[in-house]
């Protein structure tokens, strides 16, 4: 990404400025620059004002997200930490999304994406920040007014009042005095053993529109005029149209007009359905371009080859040339992962209305910085001309950060007077996904004459994800001003410097302890398109490293969970997950006939995860009936929200390691909607158990974590149950 | 062309093997009904036609003039929610919430149908609708919680383990 490995890490130190708004309400901005990458030239604006809070006279109390809301809680968690400090129920708090503006760049990428499992971690100190200075000067005001210490005023469920006073004002009423009031330097934050809201605030803000068909998606953008397009994609990325004929489409019923744009041939029309239809007559002649003939196997030999031809190392301990020259024995075996598709249920789709000089997006995107620099790119326009609204996401799982679809309806919206509508087809959404990276893993471990392992070591041939999402966030890191063609000189200049630990992460830091290990990486990239995909590197390297710990376990003949144990060094928070996981599972104990277990443990994103998977295996058909997850993610904000996203991340694990898998032939996907790429149903839905661990500790990620250990566990449970040692994904036994 | 939908009758001026789901969102504004597949394989846009639920992007509107058509707009409000919108909430179903409405639709029908479903009823009953965020059981759980029967297996549970490290 965008992170600049400089060192210029600036202190710590808050600021925060208030302006007393027109109609007397009070804004507090925020900025924290901490460990924020700044872009070049953007240094004089470091200690940028940001808005977080608002609390209006007419008493609302506002939360501008940052982040946007895909399903993963967001608005809530971010709603429970303001609300802890301001002392308002988040219930009560009115969430709005945020616009494009640098001060609300996630601050560890520089941009304004969602994505990583941040944004909790990320806002943890900012957001409660915000909210304690707000209501200190709500107290202060009420000071002032009834003349009294300020420590005698209390700040309860929006409302102050007096001790032995009858006198109560509200928040709102106190609003335009407060805005006059310093503003604390470093207010205080709540001990965690009197958090009324962190830790117990289980009641997600949403679920009311959600529940009512009334939660407006991208999907649902209604404007005056709007017209619907379709567009026909080259069939094989990177091709382009060679000729087409209109003529059949343009006088189909309802159409507006037939465009030609770099991206395909749009059909725009007054309905969707009358788009839809008119794109059949469509006749286009396509130059399907360099990949015109790439196959899946292809991209394996692109990738044996490039480990054929060395990898450079990752992590280098010990010796295990060495290792390897006095081991009694080796084991060496191959593991590689598929492409996935992120099949969001909401398709891809963006409306987009562009008149003389001004362009507005409507878009359920990951990165509305980034659909503005490709806005920008394809327009011409400066960035005050373009105006990107984010709505409600209908599943996001990294998709939503590849801006493909903005830019497309931009494009089109160029040669329209009136909004304009894209809507991919489900089709449409899985040929033309940016996948998960394809891997390949060779791994040899050896073992000393005593059979107990001396050595590991995990090649990789996979693609850089960065080198494929730099040329459009480029365009959103760079200064407004910067001219398209400096912007492309920087992304290749970032494919080239910048480190993508995408690769690599989750088996760079393996965490048992090994004398030699050796980790290498060969960059490999067939040229297919790929992007991040939930849990990203995780959710390879989690099945290859925790699969292959198992095959060790086996054999020495030791047991998985107390074979791990052993390896893991003694503060391993992975360590009470592994335990907690496995006794709370009843791990080999009681188990039903033809009932079994397996077992995996990882740590990504800041945050630490097992599983135990129960099955059984009846005439070749996989039935998994309960999955316990222990995970520790540090402290807990929305307990239910943990919850929901274990289960979420198990279940989207489980459809991944039993059906997920995008295959080329003649350079073109061979999946195309829920038959032939499903994904779990609710019949195939196991029972699933969580156990939080307990902690104080800075919380971290919980929409990811939940995904890697998943494959592994299962892939684990498939060896006990079957003896068949599944290296390949997705899991399919002989 | 004219059309039933939550007790209505609308006119409607649609190619007449138009898809009832476009129908609904782009003529008549009612967006609470999804488009996710348009094979009928995921049921996001999940209507009731004569109180059986059926997938709107592959039903022509021809085919259902003069029949009677519910949409998620017309089950219940905020202050007069269906049993099950009330489950939904109290158990926190939804995630993104793009599937939730093709959920509530086919669990309504199934109640309207069946007002105490086993287990059995309820997987045969909504295994046609697709959630990607992964919130079965919880949607498993409260039909259960909204037809009255004891807890669903498949409930969210939650145990809290100090940290040992």
């Amino acid at each position: 990404m965008s992170q600049q490995d400089n060192g210029q890490c600036l202190s710590r130190r808050d600021f925060f400025k208030v302006s007393a708004t027109t109609g007397g309400a009070l804004l507090i901005a925020v900025q924290l620059p901490g460990c924020a990458s700044l872009p070049a030239g953007q240094a004089e604006n470091a200690l940028r004002p940001n808005a977080w809070l608002e609390v209006t006279p007419d008493n609302q109390v506002i939360l501008t997200l940052d982040r946007v809301e895909m399903g993963q809680g967001t608005m809530t968690g971010m709603a429970t930490l303001l609300g802890e400090e301001l002392h308002v129920s988040p219930d009560r708090i009115k969430v709005v999304f945020a616009p494009v503006a640098e001060d609300y760049r996630q601050p560890d990428y520089g941009l304004q994406i969602t994505g990583g499992s941040t944004s909790i971690s990320s806002n943890w100190v900012r957001l409660r920040e915000a909210g304690a200075a707000g209501r200190m000067m709500i107290e202060a005001a009420a000071a002032q007014l009834w003349q009294v210490p300020v420590t005698r005023v209390q700040a309860i469920d929006g409302v102050c009042q007096v001790a032995g006073n009858a006198a109560v004002l509200s928040y709102g009423e106190l609003a335009s005095l407060a805005a006059l009031q310093r503003v604390p330097s470093s207010p205080a934050l709540t001990a965690p053993e009197n958090y009324r809201y962190i830790g117990k605030q289980s009641k997600r803000l949403d679920a009311q529109a959600k529940s009512f068909g009334q939660a407006r998606f991208g999907i649902d953008v209604q404007l005056p005029g709007m017209r619907y397009a379709v567009l026909s994609r080259p069939p094989v990325a990177g091709g382009k149209v060679k000729r087409v004929d209109r003529a059949r489409a343009q006088a189909a019923p309802g159409v507006v007009k037939v465009i030609e744009t770099a991206c395909g041939v749009a059909v725009v029309a007054e309905q969707y359905w009358q788009a839809r239809k008119a794109q059949r007559l469509l006749d286009i002649e396509w130059d399907h371009g360099e990949l015109a003939q790439i196959s899946t196997d292809q991209v394996f030999d692109c990738y044996a080859r490039a480990l054929n031809d060395g990898a450079s190392d990752v992590r280098d301990e010990g010796d295990f040339e060495a290792a390897r020259v006095t081991a009694d024995r080796t084991l060496k075996v191959e593991y590689r992962a598929p492409f996935l598709a992120h099949a969001t249920l909401e398709p891809q789709n963006c409306t987009v209305h562009i008149t003389k000089d001004k362009c507005e997006i409507w878009a359920p995107t990951q990165g509305p910085d980034i659909a503005r620099a490709v806005a920008r790119r394809e327009t011409g326009f400066s960035s005050d001309q373009i105006q990107v609204h984010t709505t409600y996401i209908g599943g996001g799982f990294g998709r939503r950060l590849t801006q493909d679809f903005v830019a497309e309806a931009v494009a089109i919206a160029r040669h329209l007077d009136t909004p304009v509508k894209l809507i991919w087809s489900r089709e449409e959404d899985t040929r033309h996904d940016h996948y998960r990276p394809a891997s390949l893993h060779r791994l040899e471990a050896t073992f000393n004459a005593e059979g107990k392992v001396t050595g590991w070591r995990h090649d990789i041939a996979a693609p850089r994800i960065l080198d494929h999402f730099v040329g459009d966030a480029a365009g959103a890191v760079a200064p407004g001003w910067t001219p398209q063609p400096m912007v492309r000189l920087a992304a290749g200049l970032a494919k080239l410097t910048q480190p993508d630990p995408s690769p690599v992460e989750g088996a760079q830091d393996l965490p048992y302890e090994i004398a030699n290990l050796n980790v290498r990486y060969a960059k490999a990239d067939a040229g297919i398109p790929i992007s991040y995909w939930r849990s990203v590197g995780h959710s390879t390297n989690g099945f290859v490293t925790e699969s292959f710990v198992d095959e060790l376990a086996h054999a020495e003949g030791k047991d998985p969970v107390a074979y791990r144990l052993a390896l893991l060094p003694a503060t391993s928070r992975l360590r009470t997950v592994l335990i907690a996981a496995t006794e709370t599972a009843g791990w080999r104990q009681s188990l039903s006939e033809g009932r079994f277990q397996g077992v995996a443990c990882h740590k990504s994103f800041g945050s630490y995860a097992a599983q135990v998977i129960e099955v059984s295996v009846v005439d070749g058909d996989i039935k998994i009936h309960r999955v316990v997850c222990a995970i520790d993610c540090g402290q807990v904000v929305n307990p239910d929200l943990v919850v929901a996203q274990m289960q979420s991340g198990i279940i989207f694990g489980l459809s991944a390691a039993l059906y997920g898998n995008i295959t080329h032939k003649e350079g073109q996907v061979e999946q195309s909607n829920f038959h032939d790429q499903p994904i779990l149903r609710m019949p195939q839905t196991p029972r699933i158990e969580v156990v939080i661990v307990k902690s104080q500790i800075s919380p971290t990620g919980v929409g990811e974590p939940g995904v890697p250990p998943v494959a592994p566990a299962l892939a684990n449970a498939l060896f006990s149950a079957t003896g068949q040692r599944l290296r390949s994904l997705p899991l399919v036994l002989a | 062309m004219k059309l039933l939908i939550n007790g209505v009758e609308k006119e409607v001026n649609a190619d007449p093997d138009t898809p009832l789901l476009w129908v609904i969102r782009e003529e008549l504004k009612m967006t609470g009904t999804k488009f996710g597949c348009g094979m009928g394989l995921c049921g996001a846009c999940t209507v009731h036609l004569n109180g059986q639920a059926i997938r709107s992007c592959i039903t022509p509107v021809q085919s259902v003039e003069g029949a009677s058509i519910t949409t998620i707009e017309g089950i219940g409000s905020v202050d007069q929610p269906h049993p099950l919108q009330s489950a939904w909430q109290a158990l926190n179903v939804p995630q993104c919430g793009y599937c939730q409405s093709g959920q509530l639709m086919s669990a309504a029908a199934l109640l309207a149908n069946n007002p105490t479903p086993n287990d059995e009823d309820i997987m045969a009953a909504m295994t046609g609708n697709l959630c990607r965020c992964g919130t079965y059981p919880r949607i498993h759980a409260a039909i259960r919680q909204a037809s009255g029967q004891a807890e669903s297996p498949m409930a969210a549970t939650v145990a809290y383990w100090e940290a040992q490290v």
